[in-house]
């Protein structure tokens, strides 16, 4: 589910889609949305944890995207830049509703979002997004690229322009922490 | 159980982490990207799209228009009130009327004062023509100070310098504080031609028409009651000389001339006569 996919399809036409972009093409902004849009909500998703801020992450990084795309080197492919755009404008937003949110969160939690295709135990479930949301900014977002969206240090190392070696640190930090504050489920991963 | 138990546990109990819809509304999301792209600037998460940021770079420049417009009035007022304070601390200014203490022009001893005028005691030179013409103007002028000058037999007491014409009877605290000012402004000048640059040949012609125009009011000084102090008349006599001396020093003069001028403000001791008669607190050359 990582950027891999992705890689080699911008690699071969990226520099033509950018071009349309870049030259006003309506059609060729709504491909790129088409084509990265998904992704991109599912990280803001997991970042923020609301779908209403999602929407508004999500919408907020292709409007950045195309404002910005005239400028875009090619240092990166288009997937790795678009992805950092997105984690660079959801993390400042929850920095912005971190507060707000925190409030909110004995509310949200007899909220159902979507259909989780992954069923956890209640109480395993709670304790789980308690320990994850405790983490570090840096950590958390590591984590969930890589543990939760699947991504690799590659491509995290790309999007949040750290070295691969960081990225495999704030993992490990991130995994010891949630050791931790999951123990007493240690019975299900030692049985 | 391992590590990697607790990884597989990990990853998979992840998976309910904040889990998004089954399906993306695509659909709701361009709609919207396209009405905020049409209604132009708005707040974006993470720093702003380049439309907020030039109206932050208008709002920046604003503030800047704004210190300098601060700048300009700040300015502005400081110059007014400069102005004004100047104006209304000048020591001399010109009033009608014929105040007892000073002498009319009908008086045999009275001289022409020299200097009366808004010139005096501006440090600058001024033409000769306007300190010629006023000698000969009928109109009796009163010198009257900023602060109140005693006019009575004691007037100048304290503030007549050492030598003064406070012991003549005959003077003035008006023709006082003319000589004062022409004195400071004559240390002025004597200060600037020990000072200047001996190949600054424009220099040398601005201190010549500089000493011209003093030494026509040393002269008028000379003839004044203030010239009757046996201190002073010595002191206006020197300097008078000395004036010459640099009137007459050409832009091509040599620099034995100056060492003549020289020896003469130094065996004379012309400044530091000058120096002891201005009281303290007088504005030097201004």
């Amino acid at each position: 589910m990582g950027l891999a996919a992705y890689e080699s399809r911008t690699s071969v036409n990226d520099i033509e889609l950018i071009a349309r972009v870049v030259a006003g093409d309506a059609a060729a902004e709504r491909e790129l949305y088409e084509t990265y849009v998904d992704r991109i909500f599912r990280l803001t998703f997991r970042l923020a944890g609301d779908d209403d801020l999602a929407r508004d992450l999500t919408q907020a990084t292709f409007i950045r995207a195309f404002e910005k795309i005239g400028s875009f080197r090619g240092e990166s492919s288009l997937s790795t830049w678009l992805h950092s755009i997105g984690v660079s404008v959801a993390l400042n937003g929850l920095r912005k509703t971190k507060r707000l949110k925190t409030r909110e969160a004995p509310m949200d939690e007899g909220l159902t979002i979507g259909a989780a295709s992954v069923e956890a135990e209640p109480d395993l479930k709670e304790r789980m997004a308690r320990a994850i949301d405790s983490l570090s900014e840096k950590y958390r977002t590591v984590f969930v690229m890589h543990d939760v969206e699947g991504y690799t240090h590659e491509e995290i190392s790309g999007t949040l322009n750290i070295p691969v070696g960081t990225s495999k640190s704030h993992l490990f930090q991130a995994r010891s922490k949630l050791r931790v504050a999951l123990a007493d489920f240690a019975p299900e991963w030692v049985s | 159980m391992t590590e990697d138990n607790f990884e597989e546990f990990l990853k998979k109990a992840a998976q309910s982490y904040n889990v998004p819809p089954a399906r993306t509304p695509r659909e709701d999301m361009w709609s919207a990207i396209q009405a905020q792209r049409a209604a132009g600037p708005r707040v974006v998460y993470g720093g702003g799209s380049p439309v907020h940021e030039s109206s932050v770079r208008r709002f920046g420049s604003k503030i800047w228009l704004g210190a300098a417009a601060a700048a300009m009035l700040l300015l502005a007022t400081g110059v007014g009130i400069g102005r004004w304070s100047a104006s209304s601390t000048d020591p001399v200014s010109i009033a009608t009327g014929t105040p007892p203490s000073v002498p009319s022009s009908t008086d045999s001893n009275a001289a022409p004062l020299p200097g009366v005028g808004p010139e005096v005691g501006s440090g600058v030179p001024s033409t000769g023509a306007r300190s010629g013409r006023e000698p000969a103007s009928p109109t009796r002028v009163a010198i009257r100070p900023a602060t109140p000058v005693e006019t009575g037999p004691n007037a100048g007491n304290g503030r007549v310098p050492p030598g003064g014409a406070s012991t003549n009877p005959g003077s003035s605290s008006a023709y006082q504080l003319t000589a004062v000012k022409h004195l400071s402004e004559a240390e002025a000048l004597l200060t600037s031609f020990r000072t200047r640059s001996t190949t600054d040949q424009q220099m040398d012609a601005q201190l010549g028409s500089w000493a011209r125009e003093l030494l026509n009011k040393t002269r008028l000084l000379m003839d004044s009651p203030v010239a009757n102090d046996p201190q002073r008349r010595p002191l206006l006599e020197d300097l008078e000389l000395v004036l010459v001396q640099i009137v007459q020093l050409s832009p091509g003069s040599t620099p034995q001339d100056r060492e003549m001028i020289e020896k003469t403000l130094q065996q004379d001791q012309v400044m530091t006569r000058l120096r002891t008669a201005i009281p303290a607190g007088t504005q030097r050359g201004s």
